[in-house]
């Protein structure tokens, strides 16, 4: 494969970032008294995608050693890529001015928060079309990626949020029943998603089938079962779903705590697995 | 050459940018220009763009070529337009081998081995005076005929080494052909008087390749011709047991058991006496020996060769007919190491084999058959400019055991068993891996280990410089001159190596000026009082032409020998082509060309090994190339090939590791599964498997087929029998 | 308009490597990175087999993907068809070599620059021709003008009924006699 580990990241954490920015609007929107989780979105936001950037940038080498030639990003709208740059052009100076006034203690106006939304939908989304539009890769080119990328990009973002909310104020994190449900729900749609998309591309293209049985039983089976499936999809799903759906009462054990950190961490892991696996089990169509 | 220019073309709005070196490093850096014009555009700042015409040393075939250096560094080589065998093209290992100069893996100065068996650096005189005295001590206790030299053959280094060795009394001078094409030579010399031919590819109508690939033992010319006689139409019949890269030119794949294409041969003789399909008027006139011929031939029915080669006998059938319908436009092709150079116990008798089916033909001297063409000789030079030395008096080592072997090459096997028995005290290698490739390495150490003195001269540390007392740095191939290389065909012509770039290290010298250095050291220096461009242009004026003339044209085109089509003249004894000979009866032979076996017959759940090149290297002195190895590496060149059948039988999968054993060794590499392979046979590319230290790319990657096979000489001719061995393989995990 | 193109004879491609290592030279690359691959064939079984050695480098497609997806616009045609990498602009972020259904866009290690075969461009022109067409032993490889009906390689093309590789992914301009 091209792309290794540091673009799983950078799609990771753009995703993250997007979904988190989402998280905060969220609960500003349905819980205005969550203060913390609400600054934790607006702050984890733009540094993740900080983060991410760094890493796209230290993986464009020859951008890397002539970082004027970074500007040169903007000029093919054709390409994906491009789209995306814009998008981040929007979301990242938003992200960092809705930061920036959240901590200094100032409100955040409307418009910005909207236009912020717009913008990390586009780049949740944008992460997926950017794989999506290569014909050359079967586990990439087709329409349920973007639509997985984007819900693990909401449920990554939710997750990391959470986790800070879990620490910082749990007591009102653990009454957040919407929060908690769409956690429930995320993890529900992209396993069907990703059950829709292995299934689809497997019957599309022999390289296609190929790419899904090196995920689900050839080499990288451990990290799709172990990592993204068990860890990122299944446990989270368990752990947030007994308490929402099934016993309906709020917990406050420290069992339940670690629990929920796991819950809350595996998705993170699961996020970072479903990019990388994505990205390293992709066969390219044959020429031949 | 347009296309040069074009490259080399420069904008001059972007060279303003450009102040020298520098600035040409900032600019690569920065890289605000294309790959190749920062390229150009160096050689355009330093104002340093050179061509030059030297000879490739890629092979034995010393293509022409043209060198164009940038900034006084090799930038690109091309094949010489008027070069016979490269006709303007370069194989890839001329491409890689051009870079030599510049491989981390060059010796850079002399060296000198230590008890313990390590090497360090001696100065030249010293390494100079040491081996002098060395040698004046055999002399002393052994007599000259102590001292020999092996040497793969060069320009300067089949000069000044049999002048070297002559000058000392000794007339112990071999080639590496033990190991290549000796028996296949000498074979044909018997039969046709002439060590060679060459198949009229323009006019063939059927071709027939016994082991040989044009597609892997690249020559361009070869190559080229064998693809303008497939675009023809031509019949190209490949017998091999591997489907080779020659295959994509063939019309039929003739997958046969190695070592017994003698029988496939003699089934087609018999078919066409039996049927009497042979030339009858060149058999009565150019001939003698043939009743004898044919009434043994007549046991070597179709199907007692189907029995012993595996080849049908209808096929065996019809490839006759057909090859009888062709005649005499078709011919056998003469191969050279393959499946009959060096190989088994029956490659002498093969290729006397293959000249008879070509004489059956009647296509000897034909029009698209085999042909028999000369080669340019040099006239006497001045003797009081370039002394003659005195012929040495006693013969030469293994002459008397191996009456058989060709007496230009001898069989350098002579010196192996010679150090072992103490007749060979002293014993030089120019531009030879002997130790790696000629017999079982372990043998070969073990010999060299009793000899008094080992010098080795090369331009990397081999496993024969890691078994020489000292080793002695030659600069690389397109760093030095050497005298001129006549090239002999329809058309004669002679080419010239020079020098196109400086010498990267000091402290390498070429082969003459060693030379040089060893005669003078050992006492003979007075044979050596002329340079080595002094010689060439002396050599060069006896043949018309002078050194300058054939330093800038790269090659120049001599008197035309007036070649004809039609029966050639036989130099043999009988001045006729030979079906018996006095030479081989005296050797203890069957005087009648007929069936000989191989020696080592597998087993049940035995393999058969055969070798076999690959296209980018060159016996074992490429793999530590960079440009090479990188290429063996990508693409696991270096795999043991298995059929299809035997590995699904033996549970083996593509990629698979396997442990290959003989009775002499074991070793494990990696399997490639093929369907390309005839099933019971396995295939082991021969140039892998180095164990210097010093060639770090080279070492440990792969299998030294050598390593597998027991060393035993070809009777009457000395060769070593390369494919003589039963092996088995099992699956191991990595 | 002039349309430069490629023809490769796989019929006539002993797979000598001498086009890799002569284009590694000519643009200066390093011996691990090459513009040419070589991808062997095997059909049939034994003994009824054939093999073929199937070089592979840029097609220089007419849709090229690796254009469309270049984010800079480092990768650009010229008006004679050829596919290029304007290495100034290029940032290394390897779009190309994934939109590349061929495989044969490179990262030079010493720039990072994702560069490719180039037909020898330099200055407004292709090679004449590029150094892997004039060093083929075998003359596997014809170098011309597509537009250009009289030309060497329209004939030959039409003689042999040569095809791109592989038509559904791209309209590539290297032509295969397989």
């Amino acid at each position: 494969m091209v792309w290794g580990s540091m673009i799983a990241w950078y799609l990771f954490l753009a995703g993250a970032s997007a979904g988190a920015f989402l998280t905060s609007a969220f609960v500003e929107a349905k819980y205005p008294d969550s203060v913390k989780m609400r600054v934790a979105g607006r702050i984890i936001a733009p540094i993740f995608l900080g983060i991410g950037l760094l890493m796209l940038m230290l993986d464009a080498e020859a951008g890397l050693h002539n970082p004027l030639r970074f500007f040169y990003l903007v000029m093919n709208p054709g390409s994906v890529m491009t789209l995306g740059v814009y998008f981040i052009c929007v979301f990242m100076p938003v992200s960092v001015i809705a930061a920036l006034l959240e901590v200094l203690r100032r409100p955040v106006p409307k418009w910005l928060t909207w236009v912020g939304i717009v913008s990390a939908f586009c780049v949740a989304a944008y992460t997926g079309f950017l794989l999506g539009v290569v014909k050359a890769y079967p586990l990439w080119n087709n329409a349920i990626l973007p639509v997985l990328f984007v819900v693990s990009a909401l449920s990554a973002g939710l997750a990391a949020t959470s986790l800070v909310g879990l620490v910082t104020d749990r007591e009102r994190f653990e009454r957040m029943w919407l929060i908690k449900k769409s956690h429930v729900i995320l993890s529900a749609i992209e396993m069907v998603v990703l059950v829709t998309m292995l299934i689809i591309v497997s019957s599309g293209s022999a390289e296609g089938a190929a790419s899904v049985a090196s995920l689900v039983s050839g080499q990288y089976a451990p990290m799709f079962w172990g990592g993204l499936v068990l860890l990122g999809l299944v446990a989270p799903f368990a752990i947030e779903g007994y308490p929402v759906f099934i016993t309906r009462k709020v917990e406050t054990s420290t069992t339940s705590m670690v629990v929920s950190v796991i819950g809350e961490g595996g998705v993170l892991v699961g996020g970072f697995m479903l990019r990388l696996l994505v990205i390293l089990a992709a066969l390219p169509v044959m020429y031949l | 050459m347009q296309e040069k220019e074009a490259l080399m073309r420069c904008n001059p709005t972007r060279r303003t940018f450009l102040k020298g070196t520098a600035a040409t490093a900032a600019l690569a850096a920065v890289g605000t220009c294309s790959v190749t014009a920062w390229q150009a555009e160096r050689a355009e700042a330093a104002g340093a763009k050179t061509q030059g015409a030297s000879l490739c040393n890629g092979c034995s075939s010393k293509c022409g070529l043209v060198a164009t250096t940038l900034d006084g560094r090799l930038w690109t080589v091309e094949g010489m337009e008027a070069h016979p065998y490269s006709k303007g093209t370069l194989c890839g290992r001329g491409h890689g081998t051009a870079q030599w100069a510049y491989s981390d893996g060059r010796l850079t100065q002399p060296m000198k081995r230590a008890e313990d068996g390590s090497f360090a650096p001696i100065s030249w005189d010293d390494a100079f005076a040491e081996i002098g005295a060395k040698v004046q001590e055999i002399l002393a206790e052994a007599g000259p005929e102590a001292l020999a030299i092996v040497q793969d053959p060069r320009p300067s280094g089949k000069y000044y080494s049999k002048r070297f060795m002559n000058a000392l009394g000794s007339a112990n001078v071999y080639t590496h052909a033990a190991a290549c094409n000796l028996s296949k030579e000498s074979g044909i010399q018997e039969a046709t008087g002439a060590s060679n031919y060459s198949v009229d590819f323009p006019n063939t109508k059927m071709v027939v390749f016994i082991g040989r690939s044009y597609g892997d033992g690249i020559r361009p010319s070869s190559v080229k011709s064998l693809a303008g006689a497939a675009d023809k139409g031509a019949r190209v019949v490949i017998v091999d047991p591997r489907l080779n890269n020659t295959g994509i030119f063939a019309t039929d794949w003739v997958p046969i058991k190695p070592g017994t294409d003698i029988a496939l041969l003699l089934g087609i003789a018999n078919v066409l006496v039996a049927n009497d399909l042979y030339d009858h008027e060149f058999v009565e006139q150019f001939t003698v020996g043939f009743p004898e011929f044919a009434a043994q031939v007549a046991e070597y029915t179709p199907a007692w060769a189907e029995g012993v080669c595996d080849v049908p006998a209808d096929t065996i059938v019809e490839l006759a007919e057909a090859l009888a319908a062709a005649a005499p436009a078709c011919a056998i092709e003469p191969s050279w190491r393959a499946a009959f150079g060096c190989a088994y116990q029956n490659s002498f008798e093969t290729a006397r084999v293959v000249c008879a089916v070509n004489a059956l033909l009647g296509c000897w001297g034909q029009k698209g058959g085999a042909l028999i063409t000369s080669s340019p000789k040099v006239g006497d030079v001045d003797p009081a400019k370039f002394p003659e030395v005195p012929k040495p008096t006693a013969k030469r080592v293994g002459d008397a055991e191996f009456p058989l072997a060709l007496s230009g090459t001898g069989t350098n096997l002579a010196v192996l068993n010679g150090c072992n028995d103490g007749t060979v005290q002293g014993v030089f290698f120019y531009n030879s891996n002997a130790v790696q490739g000629y017999a079982q390495p372990a043998k070969w150490r073990e010999a060299l280990a009793k000899a008094k003195l080992v010098v080795t001269i090369d331009v990397q540390m081999s496993e024969t410089a890691l078994a020489s007392d000292y080793v002695l740095p030659e600069c690389t191939v397109l760093e030095r001159m050497e005298l001129p290389e006549f090239i002999g065909g329809k058309k004669h012509y002679v080419a010239l190596r020079t020098p196109v770039i400086d010498r990267v290290h000091p402290e390498t010298k070429s082969c003459d000026e060693i030379f040089v250095g060893l005669a003078e050291a050992c006492g003979v220096g007075q044979y050596f009082p002329f340079t080595v461009e002094e010689l060439a242009d002396a050599q060069l004026a006896t043949v018309g032409t002078s050194l300058d003339a054939v330093r800038e044209a790269g090659i120049v085109e001599l008197a035309d020998p007036g070649f004809q089509f039609g029966t050639p003249a036989f130099k043999t004894p009988t001045e006729k082509f030979q079906f018996t000979s006095a030479k081989v009866a005296e050797a203890g032979l069957n005087p009648v060309i007929g069936y000989v076996p191989r020696l080592v017959e597998p087993a049940a759940g035995e393999f058969s090994l055969i070798g076999g090149k690959q296209g980018i290297h060159s016996h074992t002195m490429t793999l530590n190339l960079e440009a090479l190895n990188a290429i063996s590496r990508e693409y696991q060149l270096e795999r043991l090939w298995m059929a299809a059948s035997d590995a699904a039988e033996l549970g083996i999968a593509d990629g698979d590791t396997v442990e290959l054993s003989s009775s002499e060794a074991s070793g494990r590499v990696a399997v490639k599964v093929t369907e390309r392979l005839k099933p019971g046979v396995l295939f082991l590319p021969t140039h892998y498997g180095s164990t210097s230290p010093y060639l770090t790319r080279a070492q440990g990657f792969g299998l030294n087929m050598m390593d597998f096979i027991p060393l035993h000489l070809e009777p009457a001719v000395g060769s070593t029998m390369s494919q003589e061995v039963a092996v088995t393989v099992r699956k191991v995990e990595d | 308009m002039t349309r430069y193109g490629m023809l490769i004879n796989t019929k006539k491609c002993v797979g000598c490597y001498a086009c890799r290592i002569a284009c590694q030279m000519v643009n200066g690359l390093d011996h691990e990175e090459a513009f040419i691959k070589f991808d062997e064939v095997e059909q049939g079984t034994y003994p009824n087999v054939y093999a073929e050695v199937v070089p592979v480098q840029c097609m220089h497609c007419e849709d090229a993907p690796c254009e469309a997806v270049c984010p800079t616009h480092a990768t650009y045609t010229t008006d004679s068809g050829v596919v290029l990498v304007d290495e100034g602009k290029c940032i290394g972020c390897k779009y190309c070599m994934a939109a590349c259904p061929y495989g044969v866009r490179v990262q030079i290690e010493q720039t990072g620059v994702i560069e490719k075969c180039r037909f020898c461009w330099y200055e407004g022109e292709p090679g004449n021709p590029p150094r892997c067409v004039n060093t083929c032993v075998s003359g596997a490889r014809i170098f011309g003008d597509l537009d250009d009906p009289e030309s060497e390689i329209c004939q030959e093309i039409a003689r042999t009924n040569a095809q791109p590789l592989a038509s559904d992914l791209t309209a590539a301009k290297i032509y295969y006699v397989r």
